[in-house]
């Protein structure tokens, strides 16, 4: 059981959940809304990419943007019908209005798309590295042999492009500082000019986007199918929180967090035990809310 | 003067002869030698309507924690199973997985009903402090959580096979099928009606002002001096022991309980039919959750006339279910019963 | 102060009104529900149109529908026409329940065709008050094993617990890739498995064949379905020492989980469950599958060929899985109990499967040759497509097993283990 091994995974893992969890936590900052159906933007995300990669055929960078921009323009589409509209009821009738989105995407989908899972066509090229040395400590290998592939590095690529990008977005652009600045006091936001309802439009576009790119990387690493968004939101969620809702780069970190400790957990629970190293993403929720609700960013938390 | 004038006023006294008279007749039915009959054709409403008194336990107190007191409730079915689990556990016998220890039923009863709200108290306290949204992600990750252990753990939770061998004492009672089914849904549906006179007593009272008052606005009734935390605390606890006690007779109804029977699902029609009805109107969210059951039932009858698949038909069942709570939302917040007055939990 | 909801229809109205269309209706519906008589005979079938097998269901269905069509051609079930009504399930014993109850009691189904082991199990006595047989080529569980049947006296009813599978249990079939395993001379084997009850069930099922029988596992994972990528479940296991891995998990939480391992390069054998012999994980996963197989029961019984070739010939592209052949036995075997009977109830039905499975009496392939058969006064014993249906005194089966192993990426059959090989893995009395 190597450690850079597990790292490695986990940093991979992380990767997919951050770019979600910065789109997640944006619309959670600066809509202030929970949106569960965030997972189906996802799998519509995915679903584009794949029938612009075969059915046209696309090579897979343009259909991953074709997807993004598919995500973004879906998103302010979704957002104009049904939370735009309801803005001013506060944030639980627009969670309980994206669990009710989330149904009917998920089935909408299913309805036109059935029920068979899709693949996209990759090829993988694995660099392995098996001589490092073990440096064992006890039972655990600090380092011992490993390996990378293609896709992951893929992956992490893009996560990387995707923090630079938005740190420019957030810090250089407009748009970005004015997002910043809605996210942490609304109403002063509007005191200096800030066209809020832009800023919220713009937000959906971008967390649409993220949510495109996202699903384009699961459904290369897993499948295409109606259920390649929802099975990972509670992790995004969790991501989020962890990092601090609201904040973009707390969400990085929280996705990180979770992406490593579900490899680590998987390497070394008990034999017998690993089929829970899913929930572990959940029981860190619990305890960030019990003990630090703010996160790792530390985000105000408005008491009740 | 007539009957109805000879009845008690409040709904909460009203529910209460209801549900004595409810269960004493479904005793009466069960231990007499007379025997009962009812056409086979009726037996999957009887059914439907065990199982609709039982989530409407679980309603009650759900609209206990949200209607009345503005708790965004997410996992309402991890109270639920955790009753029915430690009924289970408890008091079954012989069970091809899992514990059963096979103490006698009312033993698993009484323990349903107290680590349920004892697991309430738990959530609660990690979330009651924090705004509306995150304790639905606390109750929704909690649910998760027990799912998996439940499906993990085989030797103490049986695993995804469950824990068979629950006592079943009203079927035992009543002995005939006919009998079983009349004698369950008199008693279960008296036990509805009592929790409905319970929880209606609890908020005609001015404990019920407060809770209403911290759903509006948890800021002012904190300045008027009520400990709202506590308020909330208690709520959340008295409604995850209510759906305790639902997953304990639930249990001792099927004799057999597994994962498969707690899933999101279940939150999901509580909550539709929940804000369908209009929260805080405890015959409304009765009503929502009736509404919801039967177009369910109802759609199984019409399915073989549609012209479409069953597969198709099941996902154009689920698009309407999830429109109709967007609709509600939007259009008719206080539900098809409510008040007219708009839900908002948080200030 | 009351909003008016202006411009909306009055509320009690429209409750009013829609409120008695629902009751008028579904009476309408209750009354069309019952009747029978000299009439159709029904078969219910719960299925599995939602939920997570429901990939699985469409050959199911064809099946159960070519076989009926099969009967109707024939002339029917004692000359009156079968009809056979599905429910979906979504795999969910509570729905489950109120299908059966639904079938049952307002369609009048005489028999089920249906049924999963995690529907069966918690509604097992539920099933025993129903009185009505279930024929179900689902179940792989150890749990019936034991249940189930008519223990060995067709004729009294008291004794009987109603469910029949035509499907072979998990506890033998596996027995089979544990026996092939061995014979390749993989002495120790690592698992990795998925936590559904039906992955489980194959993985404990291979475990204890293949312990009882001198092999030792080396390792076991468990891994939770849905996940975005397996490495560190793989990396734990592969850190064992073993020559083969068995892997059982749905379908595509497979693909993900070999493409996985194919990107890892871990090499050794790989053995499938039997529902992975599906192509679509040979296509995916690609040529580092080469010489990976599967023991998949129920593709070798002795009237396969006369399945294949109705199945064939019948509407929709549905592809044949291991629950296939079963399930055109469980509609044949059923209507030949009641053609038998001379009555179509369901006692009569429970009191027959015996007699036309176990023999001995002219050897049938079908509905149509039994019918022939029985007209002529003969005793028949029913043929099965999955295995020759020769029901245990607890409704089970056993039959022989085929390893498909992937070549050129795609799956063919290489072998086959008889039936009596399997057989010493359950004893007589214990199955």
């Amino acid at each position: 059981m190597g450690l850079v091994q597990n790292l490695i995974f986990g940093l991979v893992t992380g990767s997919y959940i951050a770019i979600a969890a910065i789109g997640f936590t944006l619309i959670y900052g600066i809509v202030d809304m929970i949106n569960f159906a965030y997972g189906e933007y996802i799998t519509v995300g995915s679903f584009i990419g794949l029938l612009s990669a075969s059915a046209l055929p696309l090579p897979l960078p343009i259909a991953v943007l074709v997807a993004m921009a598919g995500g973004g323009i879906a998103s302010l589409l979704l957002a104009k019908l049904f939370f735009t509209p309801i803005n001013h009821t506060g944030p639980i009738p627009m969670l309980l209005t994206s669990i009710g989105l989330g149904l009917v995407l998920r089935n909408a989908i299913r309805l036109v798309a059935g029920r068979n899972a899709r693949y996209y066509d990759t090829e993988t090229t694995t660099w392995q590295f098996q001589n490092v040395p073990d440096l064992s400590v006890g039972s655990v290998d600090l380092l011992g042999g490993f390996f990378v592939t293609s896709q992951q590095l893929v992956v992490v690529g893009c996560a990387l492009s995707v923090f630079l990008v938005l740190h420019a977005v957030l810090t250089r652009t407009d748009v970005g500082i004015a997002m910043r600045a809605m996210s942490d006091d609304e109403a002063l936001a509007r005191v200096r000019g800030i066209d809020t309802q832009f800023i919220r439009n713009s937000v959906w576009v971008l967390a649409g986007m993220l949510a495109g790119l996202t699903g384009v990387l699961l459904g290369m690493q897993t499948n295409v199918s109606v259920t390649t968004g929802f099975s990972q939101i509670l992790q995004i969620l969790s991501a989020a929180i962890l990092g601090g809702a609201g904040s973009p780069y707390g969400a990085i970190a929280g996705a990180y967090v979770i992406g490593v400790v579900l490899a680590l957990s998987t390497a070394f629970l008990p034999t017998g035990m690993t089929g829970i190293s899913s929930a572990i993403a959940f029981v860190i929720l619990i305890a960030v809310l019990l003990v630090k609700p703010s996160g790792i960013a530390g985000q105000e938390v408005r008491k009740a | 003067m007539s009957l109805s004038d000879s009845l008690p006023e409040y709904d909460s006294d009203r529910a209460l002869v209801f549900g004595t008279v409810a269960i004493l007749l479904g005793l009466a039915i069960a231990v007499t030698p007379v025997t009962v009959t009812i056409p086979g054709d009726l037996y999957v409403f009887f059914e439907v309507g065990i199982l609709f008194v039982v989530y409407g336990i679980l309603v009650l107190g759900l609209d206990l924690q949200y209607g009345h007191t503005g708790l965004v409730n997410f996992g309402h079915v991890v109270f639920f199973a955790a009753g029915a689990y430690t009924m289970a556990m408890l008091s079954a016998v012989d069970s091809f997985e899992g514990i059963a220890l096979g103490y006698p039923w009312p033993v698993g009863l009484v323990a349903a009903v107290v680590v349920a709200g004892l697991l309430g108290a738990l959530v609660g306290a990690t979330s009651l402090r924090l705004r509306g949204d995150f304790l639905a992600i606390a109750t929704l990750a909690t649910a998760e959580i027990f799912h998996t252990l439940f499906i993990n753990f085989t030797d103490i939770f049986g695993g995804s096979t469950g824990i068979f061998g629950v006592p079943t004492p009203l079927g035992d009672l009543a002995g005939t099928r006919d009998a079983t089914l009349v004698t369950t849904l008199l008693v279960l549906g008296g036990l509805t009606a009592l929790t409905f006179a319970v929880v209606a007593r609890l908020t005609e009272a001015p404990y019920g002002r407060v809770l209403r008052a911290i759903r509006a606005d948890e800021l002012v009734t904190r300045s008027v001096g009520k400990s709202t935390f506590r308020y909330k605390m208690q709520a959340f606890v008295y409604g995850a022991a209510l759906a305790g006690l639902a997953g304990a007779i639930f249990a001792m109804y099927q004799g057999a309980i597994s994962p498969d029977f707690f899933e999101l699902q279940v939150t999901v029609t509580i909550w539709i039919g929940m804000l369908l009805g209009g929260a805080s109107n405890h015959r409304a969210v009765l009503g929502g959750l009736g509404i919801i059951m039967g177009l369910r039932l109802f759609s199984r009858f019409v399915q073989g006339s549609a012209p479409v698949t069953t597969g198709e038909f099941a996902s154009i069942r689920l698009i309407l279910v999830g429109l109709v709570l967007i609709l509600v939302i939007r259009y008719r917040p206080a539900g098809i019963w409510g008040d007219d007055r708009e839900l908002e939990v948080d200030s | 102060m009351v909003r008016n909801s202006g411009g909306a229809v009055n509320r009690r109205t429209f409750l009013k009104i829609s409120g008695a269309g629902s009751i008028a209706a579904t009476a309408g519906c209750l009354g069309l529900g019952g009747g029978g008589g000299g009439g159709a005979v029904t078969f219910g079938q719960p299925a599995a149109q939602t939920g997570q097998w429901d990939f699985l269901q469409p050959g199911v269905s064809k099946a159960t529908d070519v076989a009926v069509q099969g009967i109707n051609d024939a002339g029917g079930l004692l000359g009156r026409e079968l009809v056979l009504e599905r429910s979906d399930t979504a795999v969910n014993p509570q729905q489950a329940r109120t299908v059966v109850t639904q079938l049952t009691e307002n369609e009048d189904a005489i028999a089920l065709l249906g049924l999963f082991s995690s529907e069966l199990e918690p509604l097992y006595d539920f099933l025993q008050e129903q009185q009505a047989p279930v024929i179900t080529p689902w179940p792989g569980s150890n749990f019936l094993d034991t249940r189930g049947g008519d223990h060995g006296t067709p004729d009294d009813l008291s004794d009987d617990e109603w469910i029949w599978r035509t499907v072979i249990s998990d506890t033998v079939h596996t027995a089979g890739a544990a026996l092939r395993a061995l014979d390749q001379g993989h002495d120790t084997i690592g698992i990795i498995n998925g936590t559904t009850s039906g992955a489980r069930s194959w993985a404990n099922g291979f475990m204890s064949a293949y312990e009882g029988n001198g092999g030792t596992v080396a390792a076991q994972v468990e891994v939770a379905q849905g996940e975005s990528n397996y490495q560190a479940a793989l990396d734990r296991l592969f850190g064992n020492d073993f020559s083969a891995f068995a892997v059982s998990l749905p379908l595509e939480d497979a693909i993900t989980l070999l493409s996985d391992w194919s990107d890892g390069g871990y090499g050794r054998q790989p053995i499938l469950s039997d529902p992975l012999a599906q192509n679509d994980l040979a296509d995916q996963v690609g040529s580092d599958l080469n010489g990976a197989w599967a023991a998949s029961p129920g593709e070798s019984g002795p009237s396969y060929s006369t399945f294949e070739s109705a199945y064939q010939s019948g509407e929709g592209d549905a592809e044949i899985n291991a629950w296939t052949p079963p399930a055109w036995d469980a509609t044949q075997v059923t209507a030949l109990a009641v053609e038998r009977a001379g009555e179509a109830t369901a006692e009569a039905i429970e009191q027959n499967l015996g007699p036309v499975s176990r023999g001995p009496g002219t050897e049938v392939a079908n509905f149509a040759e039994g019918k022939k058969a029985l007209d002529n006064g003969e005793e028949i014993k029913y043929m099965g497509a999955a295995t020759p249906v020769t029901f245990t005194q607890f409704g089970n089966v056993v039959g022989s097993v085929v390893i498909n192993e992937i070549q050129n990426g795609q799956f063919s059959q290489v072998e086959t283990i008889p039936a009596e090989d399997l057989r010493e893995f359950v004893p007589e009395g214990e199955y």
